[in-house]
């Protein structure tokens, strides 16, 4: 089922975050920055842009190879998530049937080189959310948010949302499981249903009661402090330069043909 | 439905994201007035039960199709539209995060269809309304049903409208809105059915809980809400007449109609008029031309696609293929580096 | 005058929705006491230690800790004094690491960096604990949770011990480690639970609470051992009484 092996996933990626790497031990602001950064560059390029994206894929690969953080659960990731995108995107080549480029014998309409930026586009900025999650991690993550002034409401409700998703999506599959034992159907009639997500959310609502017991027992005054070891040093900042100045050249040259045209040039 | 990264363009995502940060930021100033340290526990747990919610599915009798809470709407109920809006987006920040659902660009438009309909819209001006005192059982399932309906259609004409404005894909508004409607019409029916049922039962045991959000809410920040529901329309508004007089052809959106250097028809507006020079400044519809000269191309090597001559796709095409062979032969040599080094330490 | 490090006079508390969960409950702990605190489901053990540290309020009676009466001024020290470790560890480990858990009550308190992470690493340690410091709660086994919840309170020093039910769901060789870790720990302890067993080992004296009511008082085997009393407030004679020789007690 689905919903399995979305908490497997789940876990994956927060072992990927507790790995050590210098990656991982940076600032979170710093790969926040960046990876907006990315998106941004990402998405100012034209929808006809194919080559120049290419040199964008050395972010994400060259992140993932420093922090070591396992392949193949984000490249399972990037495939699950891959359906709306193309789908929409295939309408594309049916839509867009001008010439575009000739290639000896071949024509290319704009769609398909449109649904074609569509992917590359696709696997950038999904790889680069996905890279800043494995090597960050959610409470690095929170804590680098807050301290790039997102309301801290919204921090502190976000890290006991993380925290209780395993715990209450583990009550919940035990519920579901006994009652699709007694029933025998993998979906709930609506009555069923409604006593079973009902129940479901009384105890959540109870544990979010003792939580806030457990908070008041230890002090809890209202504002949430943290263990905080990060500080934007010199490291940060060479982080951030280096990716930003990549980005830009990248961004006014088309890198990739320039390599090509060097490459012909060498060649031939 | 999840609206796409690879589907926004800066200008809409970039709306959008602007536009939920500025509810994000008034959600908190609301829920920090309440002054209910309690709330923040709240508001996490009830998060992850959404997110559990969300995985158990129930089937909708007599047509073999299945679905499940859709969690807005039930957040609304127990926890009031600002802290609802908030968990919201905390729920559609993790999935974008962990799920990759959506994505990061694309997460102000998510953040907006599937947090602010719910919360700012069918809530206060269905739900509320139709529920009456919460006193019969009747009618709170019905106003369920039906404020589950209104949020699935609003958010879903959001994807629709974000996804043609951006322009990255070919699909017509007309084709792509009568694909989206009627698919979550259904989709909404079976949500609201999901949380009637779930309130059905919650008002039984528990009546309490669903009395908690005062209503109204106080003066103040019932004015703030329709002053942001007022901007967000204009805001919509703006985008959709701006895109709809780019276009006159109706709302089909026809790239190709725009070649040869053809000046977008604006109307004197500053607002459009800004929307329409960030745009431009971030070249998403850059002018281009498929005859250009190489000179051209020379001239502009940022734009040396689509401004293709044949040496320029050549190499474009050989330079993109070694430039992935590069990075992953620097990715493997880095990662090598680094675990032989480990292993040497 | 007042040597005791707690005292509970004449508590009564309702529920919101009129259960009477508490009646007259009375008693006293002398500093270094490890007291345990038995009964049947539902007889009030639970409700009653939540007033220990404020977290339900009095409706009638009064709790003096070291001789500070309990109410809304002294709800801050109290609270930094009296260490709750709740039934369920996920509701109490609700950071998102075991350090950043154990920090919580320090950090809460405005301590010095250093002064945390010394706390941090000393609670953690007294309970075993150091090699899970940077886990998530939810990837430790049950017998971790419970020591991570202890170490989390621990770390506030506290100098009454207040637990809920610490063995439940522990494998014989967890709860091992648990009734010899309260065995040596130097606080007042008040433990409610249904392990009588744990409680022959760590309490020198236990306290019966009946439908709200205390109905017996006194030292743990002569207590326990009162077969009638058991039996008429829904427990049991323990086992590990049973085999002993009378003359042992
Ligand atoms: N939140 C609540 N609202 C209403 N009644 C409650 C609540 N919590 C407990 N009670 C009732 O108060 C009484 C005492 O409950 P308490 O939880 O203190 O018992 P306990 O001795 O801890 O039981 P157990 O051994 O099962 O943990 C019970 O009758 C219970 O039903
Ligand atoms: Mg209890």
């Amino acid at each position: 089922m689905r919903a399995e092996s979305r908490w497997l996933e789940l876990g994956q990626m927060d072992d990927a975050a507790r790995m050590d790497s210098a990656v991982h031990r940076l600032d979170p602001r710093a790969k926040i920055l960046v990876t907006l950064a990315f998106l941004v560059v990402v998405m100012s390029f034209s929808r006809y842009t194919l080559s120049a994206l290419t040199p964008l894929l050395f972010y994400p690969l060259v992140l993932i190879a420093l922090s070591r953080v396992p392949l193949l659960p984000l490249a399972r990731k990037l495939v699950w998530a891959a359906p709306f995108a193309l789908l929409v995107g295939a309408f594309n080549p049916l839509f867009d049937r001008e010439p575009m480029l000739h290639l000896g014998g071949w024509t290319i309409s704009g769609g398909w080189i449109s649904f074609a930026n569509i992917g590359i586009r696709f696997i950038l900025t999904v790889s680069a959310a996905l890279v800043l999650i494995a090597t960050t991690g959610m409470h690095r993550l929170c804590a680098g948010m807050e301290r790039l002034a997102v309301p801290r409401v919204l921090v502190a409700q976000m890290l006991f949302l993380y925290r209780y998703l395993f715990v209450v999506s583990g009550e919940g599959s035990r519920m579901v499981r006994a009652a699709q034992l007694r029933a025998g159907a993998s979906a709930l009639s609506l009555r069923v249903y409604g006593t079973l997500v009902g129940m479901l959310l009384l105890r959540s609502l109870d544990r979010a009661e003792r939580v806030h017991q457990a908070m008041l027992a230890r002090g809890f005054e209202g504002s949430l402090r943290r263990l905080d070891a990060h500080s934007f040093g010199w490291r940060e900042a060479a982080f951030v330069l280096g990716w930003l100045s990549f980005f830009a050249v990248a961004r006014v040259w088309n890198l990739a043909t320039l390599l090509g045209s060097a490459a012909m040039r060498a060649g031939g | 439905m999840h609206m796409a990264d690879a589907l926004v363009s800066p200008a809409v995502g970039g709306t959008l994201w602007a536009a939920s940060a500025a509810l994000t930021f008034y959600s908190a100033r609301a829920v920090r007035r309440q002054a209910r340290e309690a709330l923040i526990p709240l508001m996490g747990v009830m998060g992850a039960f959404v997110f559990a919610a969300q995985m158990i599915n129930v089937a909708i009798p007599g047509t073999g199709s299945s679905g499940h809470l859709g969690g807005g709407l039930m957040l609304a109920i127990l926890l009031g539209p600002q802290a609802a809006f908030l968990v919201m987006a905390s729920i559609l920040a993790v999935q974008a995060l962990f799920f990759a659902d959506g994505g990061l660009l694309a997460l102000g438009c998510n953040i907006f269809n599937l947090g602010f309909f719910g919360a700012f819209v069918a809530y206060p001006l269905v739900y509320r309304p139709v529920a009456g005192d919460g006193a019969s059982a009747k009618r709170c399932s019905l106003a369920a049903l039906l404020a589950s309906i209104v949020a699935l259609q609003l958010g879903a004409l959001g994807v629709v409208i974000e996804t043609v404005a951006s322009g990255i894909t070919e699909l017509r508004f007309s084709t792509f809105a009568l694909l989206m409607q009627p698919i979550h019409l259904a989709v909404g029916v079976i949500e609201g059915l999901a949380t009637a049922a779930v309130i059905a039962f919650v008002r039984r045991a528990r009546p309490e809980v669903l009395l908690v959000v005062p209503w109204p809410v106080s003066r103040g920040s019932n004015r703030l809400l329709f002053g942001g529901l007022l901007a967000a329309t204009l805001l919509v508004g703006g985008v959709l007449s701006w895109f709809a007089s780019s276009h006159p052809d109706g709302l089909e959106w026809s790239i190709f109609k725009l070649t040869g250097g053809e000046e977008l028809a604006l109307p004197d507006d500053s607002l459009h008029q800004q929307l329409a020079s960030l745009q431009e400044r971030s070249a998403v519809l850059p002018d281009y031309s498929f005859q250009s000269a190489e000179a051209e191309a020379e001239a502009d090597e940022a734009q040396a696609w689509p401004a293709v001559s044949a040496g320029t796709t050549v190499s474009g095409m050989v330079g993109g293929a070694l430039t992935l062979c590069l990075a992953c032969a620097i990715g493997f040599i880095l990662r090598w580096q680094g675990s032989s080094r480990r292993a040497a330490g | 005058m007042n040597a005791s490090a707690l005292e509970v006079s004449d508590l009564r508390f309702a529920y919101p929705d009129g259960t009477l969960a508490l009646r007259e409950v009375s008693f006293r702990v002398s500093p270094g006491e490890a007291v345990g605190i038995v009964g049947a489901n539902g007889a009030g053990k639970s409700t009653l230690l939540l007033h220990l540290n404020g977290c339900l309020a009095p409706q009638r009676g009064s709790i003096h800790i070291a001789g500070e009466q309990l109410d809304s001024a002294s709800l801050k020290s109290v609270r930094r004094r009296v260490g709750l470790v709740f039934q369920d560890p996920d509701d109490q480990l609700f950071m998102p690491s075991v350090e950043e858990d154990v920090a919580f009550g320090p950090l809460q308190a405005g301590l010095p960096m250093e002064e945390v992470e010394r706390r941090v690493v000393g609670a953690l340690q007294e309970v075993g604990l150091l090699h899970c410091r940077t886990r998530p709660p939810y990837r430790l086994s049950a017998g971790e949770k419970r020591a991570a919840a202890l170490a989390s309170v621990l770390a506030l020093s506290p100098s009454v011990l207040v637990m809920d039910e610490p063995s439940t769901h522990l494998d014989p060789r967890a709860r091992r480690r648990l009734i010899e870790l309260l065995g040596a720990l130097a606080q007042t302890r008040l433990i409610a639970t249904h392990d009588l067993e744990l409680v022959v080992e760590v309490c020198s004296r236990v306290l019966v609470l009946s439908e709200g009511r205390i109905v017996a008082d006194g030292p743990t085997r002569s207590v326990l051992n009162d077969e009638p009393l058991m039996l008429a407030h829904g427990l049991e004679r323990p086992h590990i009484l049973q085999h002993h020789h009378p003359h042992r007690d």
